[in-house]
């Protein structure tokens, strides 16, 4: 299992905390880096802006994306990650509170490799979180380079 | 004449509906008519875009209260009393009512504006298939289900299943007192409509509750006697109603109750 990061793109704090704890008691050791807003997420993805010192070394082993966002939303995250060679294969979980089939529609069209309705109750979200780690960090073999 | 569930509004998730060409003729009464659907049109989409913010950002919040009880039971536990504990028990069941009763809600919303696609539907399998997952979420049941098979009505599939799921987890739940539940599900053909019977052997209600049953949020049982989020059959009857059908009840207080609901007959072969 690699050391790398996994991006959070979340911008309710109190979802931030659950899956901190979440990945956590999961005994998940990939630091997670959290962005609040999609500029944000998209500034780190590619090294710009208050990112810029950050240079690709620890691109992220995935990317949990939440879709209801300020400004930029997920969808629209989801896009540019998808327009971009260095990420076009970056391993994409939307996680949201969201089930309405249009939702789901709309990420798989843009190219999620996964969407998850995250659970009010908590032992299913601790589950979710835990089997999403599992899947992605250990058992997936991700596309080198 | 029946309602033709072709002329229902059936707006797609957001997309409004187009008004009905046929209905809007060229004079005064043509354009307030058109007037009349465009705004009516609109409604629909605010209401639908309203029920998606409430299910979303209702349940964050939820989730926040359910994780956090949860995680102080777990951290802190031992410093709490009985009261204490008995106190974020209450709070974490609390939330789970709420999540229950949005997603009721959604049901409902769905149940409005969803797009209706009709087909000659096999509705014996659909409810066949909403008792296999109730049995799933519950496999400790004693159960005893009996459904007719080939009964075939036109339909929108989807929105039919939505409807079993609502008859049939209302006959579950209300056979909770009784040693093992008995449902069946039977059909009669009057011309060119099928009858189709939910029966079960719980506890039944009061006839005079029956026209009540079917309003949202009107329960005939307090939830020490297994009554939900009271929308169950405001959802099967909406339903019902757009797929150009009805619904009704016979109750008997003590030995159950059976639904009729009644639906244009499908084509016997047509898939």
């Amino acid at each position: 299992m690699s050391n790398r990061p996994i991006l959070l793109v979340e911008d309710n704090p109190d979802d931030v905390e659950l899956t901190r704890i979440a990945f956590a008691e999961a005994k998940i050791a990939n630091p997670l880096h959290v962005v609040g807003n999609g500029s944000e997420a998209l500034d780190y993805l590619f090294g710009r802006g208050a990112q810029a010192a950050h240079n690709g070394e620890d691109a992220p082993a995935l990317v949990l994306l939440d879709l209801n966002m300020p400004r930029m939303d997920g969808r629209e995250v989801l896009q540019a990650i998808r327009a971009e060679a260095s990420t076009r294969s970056l391993p994409v979980v939307v996680m949201t509170t969201s089930a309405e089939p249009f939702d789901v529609e709309a990420c798989y069209a843009l190219g999620a490799n996964s969407y998850i309705r995250k659970p009010v109750d908590f032992d299913q979200f601790m589950g979710a979180v835990k089997q999403v780690g599992m899947y992605w960090l250990v058992l997936n073999h991700p596309r080198s380079g | 004449m029946m309602p033709d569930p072709h002329a229902a509004p059936a707006p797609a998730e957001g997309a409004g509906f187009p008004p009905q060409a046929s209905a809007v003729h060229a004079d005064d009464g043509g354009d307030r008519l058109r007037a009349c659907q465009e705004e009516l049109a609109a409604l629909q989409k605010e209401q639908a875009l309203v029920s998606y913010g409430i299910a979303h950002d209702l349940r964050a919040p939820l989730r926040a209260i359910d994780g956090f009880s949860a995680m102080l039971e777990a951290n802190s536990g031992d410093v709490l009393d009985a009261a204490g504990l008995d106190y974020l028990a209450r709070i974490r069941a609390a939330a789970s009512r709420m999540a229950s009763l949005i997603d009721g809600l959604q049901a409902l919303s769905r149940a409005s504006h969803d797009q209706i696609d009709l087909t000659s539907v096999d509705a014996s399998l659909l409810a066949e298939w909403a008792l296999a997952e109730l049995r799933d979420a519950e496999p400790g049941r004693a159960v005893e289900v009996d459904v007719q098979p080939g009964i075939r009505v036109r339909a929108d599939e989807r929105q039919l299943k939505l409807l079993f799921d609502q008859l049939l987890h209302n006959a579950w739940k209300f056979s909770a007192g009784a040693d093992a539940v008995r449902i069946t599900v039977s059909a009669e053909r009057r011309d060119d409509r099928v009858v189709i019977h939910v029966r079960d052997q719980g506890s039944g209600f009061d006839p005079r509750h029956a026209a009540r049953a079917f309003e949202p949020f009107q329960r005939v049982h307090g939830p020490d006697e297994g009554g939900g989020h009271g929308l169950g059959l405001a959802i099967a009857r909406r339903i019902a109603t757009r797929l150009g059908g009805s619904i009704g009840v016979d109750a008997v207080a003590g030995e159950g109750c059976t639904f009729h609901v009644e639906l244009p007959a499908g084509g016997a072969h047509r898939t």
